[in-house]
């Protein structure tokens, strides 16, 4: 199976000319990025608002959505920038979950 | 502990503050939790959760603008967090009120810098007028919206900026603050990443930080829901507010306010120790 040609990397159209492909990820990013944020905003108001039981899971669940958020915007910009062939940036991002993965298992 | 309605609005307060800047937030919150009563144990944590859940709520608008550089903001991250995993290491051998005064000194240069600029430093560039705001693949570079125009830029001096984020992240990680205040003056200052780019990346930057911070402190055992789902209720309606704010603020205003807020943070710095 050949490998479709991928010119993105050194393709710097933008605007109107930006390729669609490149436009679409972006707007995927910015709508999982909206969808994330009202969930937790909801989650947090409903953890504040519910009685103990049910606020501690829907807290704790609130909490792990917003904390593990960041990491997973870098694993996402890891798999575009792999996808794209922007393999220096990849390693560069791969470095940056390996420090998470550090302050996971590092005893304390 | 303070009160609940006490926390949500510390919170957004420091995550709108914060994120204006792209300082983070949570040298503003840790202090003013800790004057009302919260434990030092738990202080820490909250001030990490805010500085996330302001990163988080401004993602949206921030990635929207175009104005982060995602690829200069792992960049980065990665040499302050390399940086931060040998400060937090060398942390018991060096004095942390030394650090802390260190900090506080670094802190005021660079808001003098920040004054001392007037003017916007980089034009429109009509050439650029039909470009879309955001990072160019596979480099440093891309350019921004200013008004009607477009301003394209370039990050400079990449070697001894990213070796100045290594210091600011041993820094950081022996003072045991997030770093974010530093970040940003050496991303324009030695960089020369412009002022809204810079405070947007490193908003982005420092939630990644924030986030790394939190693994331990939950692994610690030291989050605890009740306040934690507070501050992220009251961080991310701040995280918003921060973000459109600093979406329509002009560079020079935007300059400005980064530069009192550092001011402020030195206070806080000097303070503590």
């Amino acid at each position: 199976m050949t490998r479709r040609p991928n010119p993105e990397p050194d393709d710097h159209r933008v605007g109107d000319a930006m390729p669609l492909a490149r436009r679409r990820r972006r707007a995927h990013l910015v709508v999982a990025s909206k969808v994330v944020l009202v969930v937790a905003l909801l989650g947090a108001a409903a953890a504040l608002a519910l009685p103990s039981p049910a606020a501690t899971v829907v807290g704790v669940a609130t909490v792990v959505l917003v904390v593990g958020t960041p990491m997973a915007r870098v694993a996402w910009l890891v798999v575009r920038w792999l996808r794209l062939g922007d393999r220096r940036f990849a390693l560069v991002g791969l470095a940056v979950l390996a420090l998470g993965v550090v302050a996971a298992v590092t005893p304390l | 502990m303070p009160s609940t309605a006490v926390l949500v609005a510390l919170s957004f307060g420091a995550a709108s503050l914060g994120t204006l800047g792209g300082l983070g937030g949570a040298l503003f919150l840790v202090p003013l939790l800790l004057v009302l009563g919260a434990p030092v144990e738990l202080a820490a944590p909250l001030g990490a959760l805010a500085v996330v859940s302001g990163s988080v709520a401004a993602g949206p608008a921030q990635l929207a603008s175009g104005l982060v550089h995602h690829r200069l903001g792992v960049t980065v991250e990665a040499a302050a967090g390399s940086g931060a995993l040998v400060g937090a290491i060398v942390s018991t051998a060096i004095a942390p009120r030394v650090v802390s005064v260190g900090l506080a000194v670094v802190a005021l240069g660079a808001a003098a810098l920040a004054f001392r600029g007037a003017g916007v430093r980089r034009p429109p560039h009509p050439l650029f007028d039909f470009e879309a705001p955001g990072e160019w693949p596979g480099t440093l570079s891309g350019a921004y919206r200013l008004g009607p125009g477009m301003v394209p830029y370039e990050a400079r001096n990449v070697g001894q900026g990213l070796a100045g984020m290594v210091g600011v992240g041993v820094l950081s990680g022996i003072a045991g603050v997030g770093g974010g205040f530093l970040k940003v003056p050496l991303m324009r200052e030695a960089m020369a990443i412009p002022v809204k780019v810079a405070a947007a990346t490193s908003t982005f930057t420092v939630g990644i930080t924030a986030t790394i911070s939190l693994i331990v402190f939950a692994r610690q055992g030291r989050v605890e829901v009740a306040t934690a789902v507070a501050v992220v209720l009251g961080a991310l309606g701040g995280g918003l507010v921060g973000a459109k704010v600093a979406d329509r603020l002009p560079p020079v205003v935007t300059r400005r306010v980064v530069a009192a807020l550092l001011v402020v943070v030195a206070v806080i710095l000097l303070v503590r120790t």
